[in-house]
């Protein structure tokens, strides 16, 4: 079948303001987005640019709006999109780098901000620290962000103030915070406390929609502002 | 240099975040909806009965008309339904696995309770 992309375009040495580029071109309906990315790149515009890594949903590197909603372009299949007509755009909320190539360096920095490694100052035990099925299912959900920021870039509450840490950094904190090992929970919960922490969260969404990975991630803002509320983590 | 992060009204207005989205807009308008017509209430009763002017029957007029209040009617009814929803979803963060359906059944308190009224209030308009 033929498909036509429409691509979001912007380079920084010609071009002053954005614009689109269309290509036209053939796909199976079990191709990715990501395979008709990279066929454009190597058959009709070596310029294109936009990330890409392992390719199979792991690395979190090709996170971009597919027809106005966030998305991984190796995740998404020319027969899911519903329609012949793509349109590509870089994700918002982050400067436009080189068409779809985002700066994540304000995103990595709201990560880093909420703690996001693990805190025990007790000595070390003889073979491993011991957790119980229950203990660990408590934070299972948010062990599986891989940092795409396909969330956080989704968030209107983000757009409006890029001050806000995102739901992708509240997930990363949320992984720790409910650790039974890690003893910083509390310093994490008053980082999240703050002006432009959890409560900018307006629960619109958006941010669960977009995960590649299937985290519920408002309900992992949801119990954080519970657990700000209550004082406790029960 | 690269483009700014700024993000515009229609920019993030064509972002398809679906139902809750849409939700999470309405509340914002109909909360300024109810601004508006309690401002305008206390601005017309001010300038009624403490200035005796006709200014505030000219705005009396305005939020009494059969239009304004059909639109704040939805306002109150949505604010009040959605925001309902959204104090469930805070109080039990468990529940916000089901947040898609909480939308629907939003919808299916809303639309019966705002048609009725609506209906209500337009027929009591067309009898004079």
């Amino acid at each position: 079948m033929q498909v036509t992309l429409k691509i979001f375009r912007y380079n920084p040495e010609e071009d002053r303001k954005k614009h689109y580029d269309t290509f036209t071109l053939e796909a199976e309906p079990t191709d990715r987005v990501l395979d008709l990315l990279e066929r454009i790149k190597g058959n009709q515009d070596g310029t294109l640019g936009f990330r890409r890594a392992c390719a199979h949903g792991v690395c979190g590197s090709d996170a971009i709006r597919i027809n106005g909603v966030n998305r991984l372009a190796c995740k998404v299949l020319v027969q899911d999109l519903k329609t012949r007509q793509v349109v590509i755009e870089p994700i918002l909320g982050l400067p436009v780098e080189k068409d779809l190539i985002v700066d994540m360096e304000p995103f990595f920095d709201h990560y880093r901000s909420v703690m996001p490694y693990f805190v025990n100052d007790d000595p070390p035990p003889a073979k491993e620290r011991l957790q119980s099925p229950e203990e660990r299912e408590r934070f299972d959900d948010t062990t599986k962000c891989i940092l795409c920021a396909a969330c956080t870039t989704s968030c209107p509450s983000f757009w409006v103030n890029g001050k806000y840490v995102g739901p992708s950094a509240i997930v990363n904190a949320h992984r720790f915070i409910f650790d039974s090992r890690d003893q910083a929970a509390a310093e994490r919960l008053e980082i999240l406390n703050e002006q432009f922490g959890v409560y900018r969260c307006h629960t619109i969404f958006n941010c669960t929609d977009a995960c590649p990975r299937d985290i519920q991630v408002t309900q992992a803002i949801g119990e954080i502002k519970k657990a700000l509320a209550k004082g406790s983590l029960d | 240099m690269a483009l700014s992060r700024k993000v515009g009204l229609l920019a993030g207005a064509k972002y398809k975040g679906g139902g809750p989205m849409l939700a999470w807009a309405l509340h914002r308008i109909s909360g300024l909806g109810i601004i508006l017509f309690v401002t305008l209430h206390v601005i017309a009763s001010f300038l009624t009965q403490q200035m005796g002017s006709d200014l505030g029957i000219s705005i009396n007029i305005f939020y009494e008309s059969i239009y304004f209040q059909l639109f704040i009617v939805f306002c109150a009814i949505f604010h009040g339904v959605n925001g309902f929803r959204i104090i469930v979803l805070d109080i039990w963060p468990r529940l916000i696995r089901y947040q898609k359906e909480s939308t629907w059944l939003e919808w299916f308190v809303i639309l019966p309770l705002y048609l009725l009224t609506a209906f209500i209030m337009i027929r009591r308009f067309l009898a004079g």
